[in-house]
């Protein structure tokens, strides 16, 4: 029985080496597209050839549930080393201290030229000069427009006057007016049709800054501010007055060609792969006080509990280097001017024009994410029950207004 | 007992059917809807006013159903865990309700109430001390969780209930015959309660094959795998990157998931439907 | 026991008339108990009472699940939620008025159906599974079909309504209605599954008790009131506790539905505590809730429970 006797160090020893160079590396997601994980996939199989013996596992959560499940996971010792992470739980998971910073590691990698990305759109997950995250999603609001419905109505459409510096916040209130005078669509939907409910700050906000006013800073709200108020009056006479957009608790599906103009993001294009109609796209319009562009983001971040925190580190910044976003760029929109700037950007989407991709490049390149705060859930929770006395025809919208700032001064801060 | 003599039985009995399905319309007509949609696209599905029936039948939904994901394989693991849940509940609840209902021992009503408890605090916050539980013992990302909570947690004990209330209502005459001859308590459970019970195990049985194949809390919190995916979990994953959902696919990859539970349903209506065989019980 | 045909049997536990022997298989009994009940028994002391006890825990906590953070903070959660959050009163409002405009409407729907449909008549099994499509049509198809019906000026319920001359108001968004829209729909969502067990309790009925009373002359209703119900009365109360305990857990319907809105018109308890664990992470203060609706619960449960025992 000599032999046993090697049999079981020569069994250690290749447990300990395997044990020593196989790592893996578990990366949370919120999509189980087939296209999507073998993207990730290929990013995976690269990296691991310059560092054997690694992998990466991508574990995929229903969007829904996503930050609920990470956060259980955290919280029960079980966390992932990376993982997406949507812009509303930015600020939350910063404060929590949840994520790790990777700041420093990321500017001075040489290759990767951390200066490359627009700093607009970095905003979000830098504190001085701590990095928080990466975004790889950059998703500007953008005008959709039924050109039908407009020439049914006479009117230059929004793309034109845009062209112009004619494309404001009276003038799309003046189109959808004249839209559902001439037809029985509607003129204008709130932001995927939930602008009485989950979607009330994308509806609202936009507007309150074309003209000059925000939703909270310092500190302070600033929703019954007279610029606000104005600008909330304006989407309530829409729908009071003019009768132009969707009222709550009705449906009137643009995608369907029940709406003449609504705001969303760029992946809601796919829904018109089989539209009946003519189709355009136009950026937001601008207010009296400023050209509105508005971003919805998401970012890879690097959790602090996890294991492996340099190793995944790493793998963040191979992951969002030059060649990988622009291999990303066919999915996610850029944060990354290089890409944002080139020819295979600008015809990534072939329903969408290079002139029309224009529109969302500046609109990354320039927008602000919407307003963001740690306590944002409770601010949410406690906003929106007072934002739904609006919705009646003769609301005060300047009262309301100071009540939903009554209601949301404590979590802010 | 008269009935008029001037209606006949033909229009009585065409009423009588007319009542039936203009009442279940508001019952049906959203399972219409989802079943319809499955075969639609997107556009067509929220086309203003709606359609019932598709214009074209686009099988193809259901092909990229499991293109998209690992359907077949999470289909397969909601089967086989909503089964084992199912054998394992009917057993446990019923020797349990039998135990509560027919047998006196100590404490067996505080014990009973003790265990109703069981169903008042919500699963949105029991959930999280037992995934710390389960991590403990290194059951998170397996089925195993999935299939113990269902059979002890609530839903087990609305089945223990559900066949405590039956034995209750049934008439004791059986039993009393079969201790005389000399019977004993297993004996008289297995060969004469048990299937005097069988309306009672239908109807826990379509339960808890139905809340194990519904439940997303807990696959949602225990599984992380793709792989190990049940139904709920799947559905809520045809979403694309923004978390927007795939109608044509997520209706579809449903109308799929419904098929085992209306086989369930008809099978167990047999044990539910059946006529009271000891019809020799009255005194 | 000894029956007379027409007379309803009392459905109590039946003592095992003494016999010989009767002594050691009581003796017996007491093992036997214990035995069969030991499997659900083990299961439940393993994982529910350990979790009830940590929540307990919990609610004297403030404990952020993000952040890690615990603190002991006594009886303050308990305090604020009964003194200092006006939230809470109205969301435990909201909860009475979901599960005492539920309950009654579903158990004597169910029932309704169950005698409807507890004959045998071609295409019984048909409409059986009609009346039970709801429960297999995933909650988010329900929502989706019932949120474009109940629409203020386009939906079907509002057009059918206008047919008849009334103006319905706009369900969803309007703080009075939005409660009995959720409810109604909820109600014919779920139905199905009471009457399945009230279908199955049906079966037990022997045919016979329901001739006979008929041949002395008894009326369908009679017959109904004196023999029918009063044998029901065991599934009644499993029907009852289940569909009170269940309306008090209803979360996702209502989500999909409103959102707990109009202005928290439809938000309830569960619902509430959801959002203070799931979205603020907010774990001791969500126990907090959790122990006052588990409370609540009991109190429910238990009047359900003696109510029924006084009767028989």
């Amino acid at each position: 029985m000599k032999l046993a006797r090697f049999v079981l160090p020569a069994v250690l020893l290749v447990a300990l080496t395997s044990l020593a160079t196989a790592q893996q590396l578990r990366f949370t997601v919120w999509s189980g597209n087939e296209a999507h994980l073998s993207m990730l996939n290929g990013f995976a199989d690269g990296f691991a050839e310059t560092h054997p013996g690694v992998s990466v596992q991508f574990d995929v959560i229903p969007f829904g549930d996503y930050v609920q499940k990470v956060t259980l996971q955290l919280a029960g010792g079980n966390p992932p080393d990376l993982g997406w992470l949507a812009e509303a739980s930015a600020p939350t998971f910063i404060d929590a201290g949840v994520l790790a910073d990777v700041g420093d590691a990321l500017r001075n990698d040489s290759d990767y030229d951390f200066a490359d990305f627009s700093e607009p759109a970095l905003g979000l997950w830098e504190r001085g000069d701590a990095v928080y995250g990466v975004p790889f999603s950059t998703s500007p609001f953008i005008v959709y427009f039924n050109r039908d419905l407009f020439e049914q109505a006479g009117l230059t459409p929004p793309d034109v006057l845009a062209e112009q510096g004619a494309w404001t916040w009276e003038t799309l209130k003046e189109s959808a007016a004249a839209i559902a005078d001439a037809s029985d669509a509607f003129g204008f939907e709130s932001v995927d049709g939930e602008g009485y409910g989950a979607r009330v700050w994308h509806t609202l906000v936009p507007i309150v800054r074309g003209y000059g006013g925000e939703a909270w800073s310092d500190g302070a709200c600033r929703l019954d501010s007279p610029e606000a108020v104005e600008a909330v009056q304006l989407y309530h006479d829409m729908v009071y007055e003019d009768a132009s957009a969707v009222p709550p608790g009705e449906q009137g599906d643009f995608f369907t060609g029940r709406s003449g103009i609504t705001i969303t993001q760029l992946s809601r294009v796919s829904k018109l792969a089989e539209a009946d109609f003519d189709w355009g796209l136009a950026p937001m319009p601008s207010g009296p006080a400023e050209d509105v562009a508005v971003i919805g983001q998401a970012a890879v971040v690097v959790f602090e509990a996890g294991q492996q925190t340099e190793l995944a580190t790493e793998f963040l910044a191979y992951m969002t280097n030059k060649e990988n976003v622009a291999v990303m760029a066919e999915f996610f929109p850029p944060a990354r001017r290089s890409v944002l700037d080139s020819e295979a950007f600008l015809s990534s989407n072939p329903m969408v024009t290079p002139q029309q991709m224009e529109i969302v490049a500046s609109g990354i390149a320039g927008g602000r994410v919407l307003p963001n705060h740690p306590n944002f859930p409770q601010i949410d929770a406690a906003a929106r029950p007072v934002f739904d006395e609006l919705w009646n025809a003769d609301a005060d919208v300047a009262a309301v207004m100071t009540r939903v700032c009554d209601a949301i001064d404590a979590q802010l801060q | 007992m008269t009935t008029p003599a001037r209606v006949p039985r033909w229009f009585t009995k065409a009423a009588w059917y007319l009542a039936l399905i203009g009442l279940s319309i508001p019952f049906v007509f959203p399972f219409l809807w989802m079943v319809s949609s499955s075969f639609k696209n997107s556009t067509e599905m929220f086309a203003f006013p709606p359609t019932l029936i598709p214009e074209t039948l686009r099988w193809r939904n259901f092909v990229q159903v499991f293109e998209y994901q690992p359907f077949a394989q999470q289909y397969f693991n909601s089967v086989y865990i909503a089964a084992l849940v199912t054998i394992a509940t009917i057993l446990v609840s019923s020797m349990a309700g039998y135990a509560f209902a027919r047998i006196r021992f100590r404490f067996s009503t505080l014990i009973f109430f003790l265990m109703l408890t069981a169903l008042m605090m919500p699963i949105e916050v029991t959930i999280i001390p037992n995934f710390f539980f389960m991590r403990l013992l290194g059951l998170v990302n397996t089925h195993v969780p999935l299939i113990v909570l269902p059979v002890f947690g609530s839903s087990g004990v609305v089945a223990t209930f559900l066949m405590r209330q039956y034995f209750l209502s049934l008439p004791t005459e059986l039993e009393e015959a079969a201790m005389i001859d000399g019977m004993g308590r297993f004996g008289i459970f297995f060969k004469i309660a048990l299937p005097l019970a069988r309306p009672a195990l239908g109807s826990v049985g379509i339960l808890t094959f139905l809340y194990s194949w519904n439940s997303f809390l807990e696959p949602l919190v225990f599984v992380n795998d793709l792989n190990l995916f049940t139904l709920p979990l799947a559905l809520n994953t045809f979403t694309d990157s923004y978390g927007l959902p795939l109608w044509h696919l997520q209706l579809a990859a449903t109308t799929l998931s419904v098929i085992p539970i209306l086989v369930v349903y008809v099978l167990a209506q047999r044990q539910v439907v059946e006529s009271f065989a000891m019809s020799g019980m009255k005194g | 026991m000894d029956q007379v045909p027409g007379t309803p049997a009392t459905p109590r536990p039946q003592k095992p008339p003494p016999r010989k022997g009767a002594r050691s298989l009581r003796a017996l009994d007491e093992i036997y108990g214990y035995l069969f009940v030991a499997p659900q028994l083990t299961g439940f002391l393993l994982f529910v009472i350990g979790p009830l006890v940590a929540v307990v825990i919990y609610s004297f906590q403030e404990r952020n699940l993000l952040t890690g953070a615990v603190t002991n903070v006594g009886l303050q959660n308990y305090n604020d939620a009964f003194f200092t959050n006006p939230t809470f009163w109205k969301v435990l409002g909201n909860t009475f008025v979901f599960t005492a405009g539920l309950v009654p409407v579903n158990i004597a729907l169910a029932l309704a159906l169950a005698l409807l449909l507890n004959r045998r008549f071609p295409g019984v099994t048909l409409f059986r599974t009609l009346f039970f499509a709801p429960v297999v049509t995933s909650a988010v198809a329900w929502a989706i079909v019932w949120r474009f019906m109940l629409q203020g000026e386009q939906g079907t319920v509002n057009q059918v309504l206008a047919l008849v001359g009334v103006d319905g108001p706009n369900w969803l968004r309007s703080p009075g209605w939005a409660m009995t829209a959720v409810i109604g729909t909820r109600v014919l969502k779920n139905v199905g599954l009471n009457m399945i067990i009230y279908l199955a309790a049906l079966q037990a009925i022997p045919r016979e008790y329901g001739e006979a009373a008929a041949i002395d002359g008894a009326g369908r209703w009679q017959i109904f009131r004196r023999i029918t119900l009063p044998l029901l009365a065991p599934t009644t109360l499993v029907v009852a506790v289940i569909t009170v305990v269940g309306s008090l857990k209803v979360f996702d319907h209502i989500l999909l539905m409103t959102g707990g809105g109009p202005a928290n018109a439809t938000m309830v308890l569960v619902y509430y505590i959801y959002q203070q664990a799931f979205e603020f992470f907010e774990i001791g203060y969500a126990a907090t809730l959790s122990v006052i609706l588990f409370v609540i619960t009991l109190v429910l449960t238990a009047i359900q429970w003696l109510v029924n025992a006084r009767r028989s």
